[in-house]
């Protein structure tokens, strides 16, 4: 984050003052009708004068997102593991979850409403559902991915099985599962927020859902702002978690 | 000096390795036919042949890592062997260090792996980093060194667990001339302190014969070991002198007409 900030030079400055500019002066310049496109000012004034129910509403769709993105990494892990060391498993739950994986997730939230309700779990299963494959992928990829001339030399010294996945395959399998983490983490918003469209008694897709029934388009643009806020804090977490557990030189 | 049977076989019986028989197919492949050989304690043998003629897989056999066909009768140390034993220690070709691992650690995880007492482990560490001269690169990851070092890191990640046998197939085969030689006189240097039974493949015949009691021949496949060659030169080998005795050239004329080069 810190890096972030002291990267940033006048062309960055530059680049986002220009679109910050754009945007406060789109229906002037462009003739975009201000309740299609909110003034920045407007937007940030919602932002400001909804903060406490903004706030209240982004700690419900964070504890769905948190909750169904801890579930998909432990989930994908395990799944991918079971994959790689059962055969049976890749002949009969790998292509069943590939298959699941073509299926529009988007569409499945009506009938996740319907099975669990309006509350949590519905959500959860959403931000699930989004997150899980790619961790699957992640996980299994890098299993995969350990080089034959070192499982060779574990062989050679004679290592347990236990050793070889602690000391081998998980270290090899680490980077990408990071970057499977990495691409989970948005996805799991994404499938929050889809299912507090669907029906949902709070969160922050709800407040976009209600700010648009009631034509408060400022306030939709803040709800926007704060879930891609959000989104981004949450990413930059796990990014900061992957960095801990791996280092990326080679 | 030439011919299949091995000269050393009465008294052999004892050696460090013996092959009888050895035969190995893959599918359809034969690779090895017939292998007998047997190579003493404290011997330092290399194995010259054509690429593809199944050295490596001997290697893997002793190793324990690879089948052979039935039939063969393998002793180590004068037992029957099957599988791997932490007698016997490989380096391969492509170094084995883990790039997430740095030198030292990588070093020490062999004696890890077999439950060798920490304590002991760093024991054997600070004595052998000094003997691959890596001292200052322990805290290096395997990026952050050179081709030669990661082979002498290969050689350590081996000797740290104090086998009886060494094998090591084209140790320094990935490195430029220069540096090989220079690693060869080290580990001819190494090899003269401690005194293991070494198996050595390599393509270079120069260097099997600098460094070898014995050097063994094999044919194309399906590969027998055509002639069994014994290296007398004076030892301790001093590089210059060695290249300078006329018998390494005899030696080397004779391995290169039977390995058909000319
Ligand atoms: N696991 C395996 N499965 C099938 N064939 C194999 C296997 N390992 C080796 N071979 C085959 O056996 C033959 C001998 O291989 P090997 O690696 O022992 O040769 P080599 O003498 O070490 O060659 P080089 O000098 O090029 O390293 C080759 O033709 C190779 O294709
Ligand atoms: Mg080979």
């Amino acid at each position: 984050m810190s890096e972030l900030f002291s990267r940033l030079r006048l062309p960055e400055i530059l680049f986002f003052g220009l679109i910050a500019l754009c945007w406060e002066m789109a229906s002037e310049w462009f003739g975009i009708r201000p309740y299609l496109l909110p003034s920045l000012s407007s937007v940030l004034a919602a932002l400001w004068n909804n903060a406490g129910e903004l706030y209240r509403h982004s700690i419900v769709t964070l504890n769905e997102v948190v909750v169904g993105y801890l579930w998909a990494v432990a989930g994908g892990l395990a799944l991918g593991l079971a994959i790689h060391t059962v055969p049976l498993a890749r002949r009969t739950v790998y292509p069943l979850i590939v298959l699941f994986q073509g299926l529009p997730k988007v569409a499945l939230a009506p009938l996740m409403v319907i099975w669990f309700g309006y509350g949590l779990t519905s959500k959860v299963l959403m931000a699930f559902l989004f997150a899980f494959f790619p961790v699957v992928i992640g996980m299994l990829g890098g299993l995969e991915s350990v080089p034959s001339h070192l499982r060779e030399h574990f062989d050679a010294i004679g290592a347990s099985r236990w050793t070889r996945f602690w000391r081998l395959q998980m270290p090899a399998a680490l980077p990408s599962i990071v970057d499977a983490c990495k691409t989970a983490m948005p996805l799991a918003v994404i499938g929050a927020i889809v299912g507090e469209f669907v029906g949902a008694e709070g969160g922050l897709g709800y407040v976009i859902l209600s700010a648009n029934a009631s034509a408060r388009s400022d306030l939709l643009f803040a709800a926007l702002v704060v879930i891609s806020i959000l989104s981004t804090l949450l990413y930059l977490v796990v990014e900061l978690l992957g960095r801990k557990v791996w280092w990326r030189g080679v | 000096m030439t011919s299949q049977a091995d000269p050393a076989d009465a008294q052999a019986s004892a050696g460090a390795i013996s092959i009888r028989g050895l035969s190995k197919t893959f599918g359809a492949l034969k690779v090895l036919d017939d292998i007998n050989c047997t190579i003493g304690e404290a011997e330092f043998v290399s194995t010259l042949g054509p690429s593809g003629c199944g050295k490596s897989t001997i290697l893997r056999i002793i190793a324990g890592l690879v089948e052979p066909d039935a039939g063969a009768e393998l002793r180590l140390l004068g037992e029957p062997f099957g599988g791997q034993s932490d007698q016997v220690g490989v380096v391969f070709q492509t170094h084995n260090m883990l790039p997430w691992l740095t030198v030292e650690k990588n070093i020490r995880l062999n004696c890890e792996v077999r439950g060798v007492a920490r304590a002991e482990i760093t024991r054997r560490v600070e004595e052998i980093l000094p003997v691959l001269k890596l001292e200052g690169f322990r805290e290096k990851y395997p990026h952050q060194i050179s081709g030669g070092m990661k082979q002498r890191a290969a050689l350590g990640q081996t000797l740290i667990a104090q086998p009886k046998v060494l094998l090591l197939d084209e140790p320094f085969g990935a490195l430029d001339a220069l540096t090989r030689d220079q690693l060869n006189v080290e580990l001819l240097r190494l090899w003269q302190k401690i005194r293991k039974t070494v198996v050595l493949i390599t393509h270079s015949i120069s260097e099997a014969i600098f460094l070898s009691d014995r050097v063994l021949v094999m044919s194309d496949r399906p590969s027998r070991v055509v002639s069994d060659v014994r290296i007398d030169l004076p030892r301790p080998r001093d590089p210059k002198a060695t290249r300078e005795d006329p018998r390494f050239g005899q030696y080397v004329t004779q391995l290169s007409a039977l390995m058909g080069v000319h």
